[in-house]
């Protein structure tokens, strides 16, 4: 589904992303994780199509097509989502609004029918369920005044109507209670299906115990320094980070 | 003083007599006006607004003539609607069946000593020539009196339409003075009209006394050819609440000189300003707070959205006197910018003589947040909706407050289309 080979950006002067290899399947949930500034989160947005970051080098294909010949919109029409570490609050926009307006804008891109407001509210009661919202956030502008672990929420269910073939969740799990997690994971699971994938960033090994990885991807300074399966996350909890930049220092003057 | 005079202050509007009553403020005025000239973008209060292309024009007074306002009616206030034509009382198209018991009505222009013993200014704003013309040559008005105690529960419509004469530019000299005595409280809302090219000099008087509460909107949808001038002076007494919103969409060249006084303790003021500019139009707004008095609070909002080569001026000054201890101020002036050639000069200002206050300005302008941009697209929605989705909603929260729903509904859809954002009507 997602092929990434040799990938390099930078934003402004500042080289992020050094040669990215990494391939995704349908069906399968990989975790990108590693220290703070190694890469993960830029990873995420330039996949995306953040604009502020600049891809030098490498290519991404997503369904075989280039994925930098399409914009940020054209991505999230064709199935890639980017759950975000800090989510944008924008007042003066519904939420409910908003969710109706991403819905059917994609619909409308698929050749769907788009969901009339009373049709609409039937459709997210199901879903704000789902992420056990309370109802009351539908009529509150988009995040506005929401609190850190409410916006994740909100990502989640936004995730939840716009059901992506390719989620990419930027540390879904700061901000988040134990309990919340646990829901917003079990909610993220449920929207697995076999031609759908998620790649999960993340410092934290915790949230994998909801969301179970096939592969764990170690991120250190714009680099894929280790590959493995949940074992790596667990040593990642018990070692930390630091023995694995000890062990690749030398190689990276290499 | 003549001999320097480029060209006098509209001279046809001058030369009309001198209509009956007000004396002898408009003798006055009109003294005052044979010394002014022109204003100057020389002068500091004018200083971004050039009023050439106003120089260059002739008005006649303008007539009463046949209008239509059905457009314009907000079914809340069928039977509370004032209509000004052409600064001409039209009675035809006024309701006021609906009033309650008590309130009185009266025309201003032949009201002059109640206004007067009422506390009316002789021209609120000083030096503003425009406000002293209207002073001194306006033919109709509206005196409001709200009595103790007295709920207004339908809004007061006042309806300023005014209409070309043939081919010739026409003047309307409206004036408003709205009393509301202890305890009452009220809704008004003044709403400017027009076709083709016109001037518009309006002057607006408030004082809300102890304990009563005004809200006030102000809408200017002036033709996109008109000149619009419009001065408030509003006094605001113990524990009064007056909240005021002047929203302008139209007009070439337009300017809002709102001064509220903070005249007795617990006075309470929210002024708002909400300007969408395309095109070339100008919209200055001069506003003045005075607090005069300890423990008042005032809390302004000023927003421009400004697109094509127009202009918006925002200048407001936060005046503190040197007794008004416990002063609880606040002002904030926000532009956004949708093309490379518009401009929002913005120039808030506090001025602080007491030593105790909580005060705090601030003005941002800026283009579209890139950050909120990525985020919409992120979620699908194309650059251009995005744009206009994020465009409504910096205007929309100043509308939020409106509390006439069928107000408020027509605002929203003109701020809609204006930020051509139609198609997303069921936000808030």
């Amino acid at each position: 589904m997602l092929s990434i080979r040799n990938l390099t950006a930078r934003i402004g002067e500042n080289d992020v992303l050094k040669g990215i290899d990494l391939e995704i399947k349908a069906g399968e949930v990989h975790a990108i994780m590693g220290p703070n500034g190694s890469g993960k989160s830029t990873l995420g947005k330039v996949l995306a199509g953040h604009p502020a970051y600049e891809v030098t080098g490498g290519e991404v294909l997503f369904d075989g097509r280039n994925l930098f010949e399409l914009a940020a919109d054209e991505r999230a029409r064709a199935g890639i989502f980017l759950g975000f570490q800090h989510p944008i609050e924008v007042p003066g926009v519904s939420n409910a609004s908003f969710l109706r307006l991403a819905y059917n804008k994609k619909a409308e891109s698929q050749g769907r029918d788009e969901l009339d407001p009373l049709e609409f509210d039937d459709f997210i009661q199901e879903k704000i369920r789902l992420v056990k919202m309370d109802g009351s956030f539908l009529d509150r502008s988009l995040n506005e005044g929401f609190s850190g672990g409410e916006k994740k929420r909100n990502e989640i269910l936004q995730m939840c109507v716009l059901e992506p073939r390719l989620a990419i969740l930027d540390e879904l799990d700061s901000g988040l209670d134990i309990d919340a997690l646990r829901v917003l994971g079990e909610a993220v699971t449920s929207l697995m299906a076999p031609d759908r994938a998620l790649m999960i960033i993340t410092h934290f090994p915790r949230i994998l115990e909801t969301i179970q990885p096939d592969q764990v991807h170690v991120l250190s300074a714009g680099r894929i320094v280790r590959t493995g399966g949940m074992e790596l996350a667990l040593e990642l909890e018990e070692r930390g980070y630091d023995w694995l930049k000890a062990e690749v220092a030398p190689a990276g003057r290499a | 003083m003549a001999a320097v005079m480029e060209r006098p202050l509209l001279p046809a509007i001058l030369a009309q007599p001198r209509p009956a009553g007000w004396e002898p403020r408009r003798r006055q005025a009109e003294a005052r006006l044979e010394t002014l000239d022109w204003p100057g973008t020389r002068q500091e209060a004018w200083k971004y607004t050039d009023l050439a292309a106003l120089k260059a024009l002739d008005f006649t007074p303008g007539a009463l003539a046949m209008v239509d306002i059905t457009a314009r009616i907000l079914p809340e206030a069928r039977g509370s609607r004032l209509v000004f034509v052409n600064g001409r009382y039209d009675s035809h198209h006024s309701n006021t069946s609906n009033l309650p018991a008590g309130v009185r009505l009266l025309n201003l222009a032949s009201a002059s000593e109640l206004a007067h013993e009422l506390g009316s200014l002789p021209t609120p704003g000083g030096t503003d020539p425009f406000a002293e013309l209207n002073t001194a040559r306006f033919q109709d008005g509206a005196l409001v009196i709200i009595p103790k105690g007295i709920h207004l529960e339908a809004p007061l419509h006042v309806l300023y339409l005014s209409d070309q004469d043939g081919g010739q530019a026409t003047c309307s000299l409206p004036r408003l003075f709205v009393v509301l005595e202890r305890d009452a409280s009220a809704t008004l809302v003044e709403e400017f009209q027009g076709r083709g090219r016109y001037l518009t000099c309006a002057v607006a008087e408030v004082i809300v006394k102890e304990n009563a509460s005004l809200s006030h909107e102000r809408i200017q949808r002036e033709s996109a050819e008109a000149f619009h001038f419009s001065s408030l002076a509003a006094r605001v007494e113990r524990d009064g609440q007056y909240s005021c919103r002047t929203i302008t969409f139209g007009g070439s060249l337009s300017r809002s000189t709102p001064q509220i006084t903070l005249a007795h303790e617990g006075a309470n003021l929210t002024l708002e300003g909400l300007c969408l500019l395309d095109d070339a139009q100008l919209a200055d707004t001069h506003s003045f707070i005075d607090h005069t008095v300890p423990r008042c609070i005032s809390r302004q909002t000023h927003k421009t959205i400004a697109d094509g080569k127009s202009l918006a001026v925002f200048n407001g000054i936060i005046y503190v006197r040197k007794d008004a201890q416990n002063t609880d101020a606040q002002q904030q002036c926000r532009g956004l910018l949708l093309s490379t050639q518009a401009r929002v000069d913005a120039k808030p200002q506090l001025e602080i003589y007491a030593d105790d206050v909580k005060c705090a300005h601030g003005a941002a302008i800026g283009q579209l947040d890139p950050e909120a941009m990525f985020y919409l697209e992120s979620r699908g929605l194309r650059p251009a909706l995005a744009r206009n989705l994020l465009t409504y909603a910096f205007a929309s929260d100043l509308l939020a407050g409106i509390p006439v729903p069928s107000l408020k509904r027509q605002l929203r859809q003109t701020v809609l289309a204006r930020t051509n954002a139609e198609h997303l009507e069921t936000l808030p």
